[in-house]
C-alpha cells in the first residue's frame, strides 16, 4: 500500500518536473513570466502604503502583518497553480469529455488530472511570498511555520477549487460559479479579516474557506496558538477529503464525448 | 498604400461593430455570471472605507466616504465592463498563431477591426455593469452628493473615450508580440498600474509629486477622469479631462499604427 502511494506521488512529481522543463524550453519567456509576476504582485504594495498613511492600522493589522497575509496568499496560490493548475480548469475537462485520456492510464485519476499542467508565472507568486516573508522579519521558526501554512493554504485552495469544479459532473453552468467563487476567495484573502464583521466574517470562516487558509495562519505566526494550529491542519485535511469524495462520486456520472486524445 | 487596402472608410467598421454586438447579446446571461466578482470587490472596498473613515463627516483627500466608495464603484465598473479579450488575448493569439496573415489581407485595417470588435463587446457588458453599480450604490452606499442628471451625456462621452484609450494602449502592448513571443507579462504590469493607481484611489490621495507624474500616464484619462466627473463634477475639470483624453487618443493611435506597420514588416509565417 505504502509503496503504491509512494509510486503514485513519484509519478506526479515527475509529471510536474516535466511540465516545468517543457516551459523552460524558451528561457526568455520563462524568466519574463516569473519576474513580471513578481513585479505584478509587488505593485499592490503601493495600495497598502497609501492606506497605512491614512490610518495606523487596517482591521487591526500593521503593515508587516498585511505583508505576511499577502506573502501567505501569494505563496499558497502560487504553489497551488504550479502543482495543480489543472484543477482550476477541471469543469472544462468534464464538460468537453476530456477526462477519457486520464481514465485509461495506470495512475490515480485525480492526481493525474491535477498534476497534468503547470502555470509558470505562478512560480513568481510563490517566490514573491518568500520575498515578503524575508522583508517582514525572517527567522527559522517563522520560515518553518510559513512553509507549513503555505502547504495547508495550497491544500485548502486546491480542495475548494476541486470541490466546486466537481459540481460540473452534475451541473453544466457550475464552471462559472466555481471560477467566480475561487477568484472571490483570492480577493478576500488579500484583505485583513478585521474589516469584516457579522455575517461576512462568518461566511469567510465557514463558507468560503479564507479564514483557515490565511487569517488563522497569520494570527498563529503573530502569536502562536496551539488550538488554532490544529484547527487549520484538521480543516485542510477534512476539506481535501470532502473534495475527493465529491470528485469520485461525480466521476461515476461522467460520460465520454468520444473525443480522441492522447496523453504521453 | 491605397485607401482601399488601409480601409479608412468607417462603414465597414460599423458593420463589424453591429455584428459583434448582436453576437454578444446572446451571451448576456454569461456576462451576468461575472457580477459576483464585481460585487466581491465592491463589498471589500465598502468594508475597507467603512473602517478607515472614522466619522461620517470626515474628508480624505477632499472626498467624503460616499464619494470615495462611488469612485471605486465607477472605476471597477469600467474595469469589469470593458474587460474583454479582443485587444489583449486575441491580438496576441492572432500574431503568435499566424492568423494575422489572413486578417491583414482583408479590406480593413487590422487594428481598427479589433477596436470595432472590442467596442461591440463592451457595448453589452458595460451597461449591464452600470446598472449593477447603480443598484449596489443605491442599496449599500446612498446617493452621490451633488450629482446632476444633466451632466450624464458628457460623463458617457468621457467614459467611452477612456475605454477606447485603454484599448489602444493595450493593443500597442499586444502588438509587441511581433517581436517577443509572449507580451502577456507586459499586459499584467500595465493592468496592475491602472488597477492599483487608477481604480482603488483617486489621484489626489497620492503625494503631490506623484500626482503630477500620474497625470502624465493613461491612468488620468482611463479611470480617474470618468470616475472623477461622476463623483465630483465641475465644468473646468470636465474640459481639462476631455482635452487630455483627445490628446491621448491621438498619440495612442499614432503609436498603435506605427507599431503595427513596423510589426507586419517583421512578420514571418510558416505555411499552414
Amino acid at each position: 500500500m505504502l509503496t503504491a502511494v509512494r509510486m503514485q506521488l513519484r509519478v506526479c512529481l515527475l509529471s510536474v518536473k516535466y511540465n516545468i522543463m517543457r516551459e523552460m524550453l524558451n528561457p526568455v519567456t520563462f524568466v519574463t513570466n516569473v519576474v513580471f509576476m513578481i513585479l505584478n504582485d509587488a505593485a499592490i504594495l503601493v495600495q497598502w502604503f497609501i492606506l497605512f498613511r491614512l490610518r495606523g492600522d487596517i482591521g487591526g493589522y500593521t503593515m508587516k502583518e498585511v505583508m505576511l497575509l499577502w506573502g501567505l496568499t501569494a505563496a499558497s496560490f502560487g504553489l497551488s497553480r504550479v502543482l495543480f493548475t489543472r484543477v482550476f480548469s477541471l469543469p472544462e475537462l468534464i464538460i468537453s469529455g476530456k477526462l477519457d485520456s486520464y481514465l485509461v492510464q495506470p495512475k490515480n485519476v485525480l492526481l493525474s488530472v491535477m498534476t497534468s499542467a503547470t502555470n509558470i508565472s505562478a512560480i513568481g507568486d510563490f517566490l514573491y511570498g518568500l520575498i515578503l516573508l524575508v522583508a517582514c522579519g525572517f527567522s527559522v521558526s517563522r520560515l518553518c511555520l510559513f512553509l507549513l501554512f503555505t502547504v495547508t493554504g495550497t491544500v485548502i485552495i486546491t480542495a475548494f477549487a476541486l470541490l466546486l469544479g466537481s459540481l460540473s459532473f452534475w451541473f453544466v453552468r457550475a464552471d462559472m460559479l466555481g471560477n467566480q467563487m475561487v477568484s472571490g476567495m483570492i480577493s478576500f484573502m488579500t484583505y485583513p479579516d478585521g474589516i469584516f464583521r457579522g455575517i461576512s466574517r462568518f461566511l469567510l470562516y465557514f463558507v468560503i474557506p479564507v479564514g483557515m487558509a490565511v487569517y488563522h495562519p497569520v494570527h498563529i505566526m503573530t502569536e502562536f496558538d496551539v488550538k488554532m494550529f490544529f484547527e487549520v491542519i484538521g480543516y485542510a485535511v477534512l476539506l481535501m477529503a470532502a473534495a475527493m469524495i465529491v470528485f469520485y462520486r461525480g466521476l461515476r456520472r461522467y460520460s465520454s464525448s468520444s473525443l480522441m486524445e492522447a496523453r504521453m | 498604400m491605397s485607401r482601399h487596402t488601409y480601409g479608412v472608410s468607417g462603414r465597414k467598421y460599423v458593420v463589424i461593430y453591429r455584428a459583434v454586438l448582436m453576437e454578444n447579446l446572446q451571451y448576456a446571461a454569461n456576462i451576468a455570471m461575472g457580477f459576483f466578482g464585481y460585487f466581491v470587490f465592491i463589498f471589500i472596498f465598502i468594508k475597507l472605507w467603512d473602517y478607515i473613515y472614522q466619522t461620517p463627516e470626515e474628508l480624505i483627500a477632499g472626498y467624503t466616504k460616499e464619494q470615495m466608495i462611488w469612485y471605486v464603484m465607477m472605476t471597477e465598473m469600467i474595469w469589469f465592463g470593458s474587460n474583454t479579450g479582443a485587444v489583449a488575448r486575441q491580438v496576441a493569439a492572432d500574431i503568435r498563431g499566424g492568423n494575422i496573415a489572413y486578417l491583414m489581407n482583408k479590406p480593413y485595417h487590422y487594428t481598427l477591426y479589433i477596436l470595432a470588435k472590442y467596442t461591440g463587446e463592451w457595448s453589452i457588458r458595460l451597461p449591464m455593469y452600470m446598472l449593477l453599480a447603480v443598484a449596489i450604490g443605491a442599496a449599500m452606499v446612498g446617493a452621490i452628493p451633488g450629482f446632476r442628471l444633466a451632466t450624464v451625456p458628457v460623463m458617457i462621452l468621457c467614459l467611452i473615450l477612456g475605454i477606447t484609450i485603454n484599448a489602444v494602449f493595450k493593443m500597442c502592448i499586444s502588438l509587441l508580440s511581433f517581436w517577443i513571443e509572449d507580451a502577456t507579462p507586459f499586459q499584467w504590469l500595465y493592468d496592475k498600474l491602472i488597477l492599483v493607481v487608477g481604480t482603488v484611489f483617486p489621484i489626489e490621495i497620492f503625494p503631490r509629486t506623484l500626482q503630477a507624474l500620474f497625470k502624465l500616464t493613461p491612468i488620468y484619462t482611463v479611470c480617474y477622469g470618468p470616475a472623477k466627473l461622476v463623483v465630483d463634477f465641475s465644468g473646468e475639470k470636465c474640459i481639462e479631462i476631455l482635452s487630455v483624453q483627445f490628446l491621448y487618443l491621438a498619440v495612442g493611435c499614432v503609436l498603435m499604427f506605427l507599431i503595427y506597420r513596423k510589426g507586419v514588416r517583421k512578420l514571418y509565417v510558416n505555411g499552414g
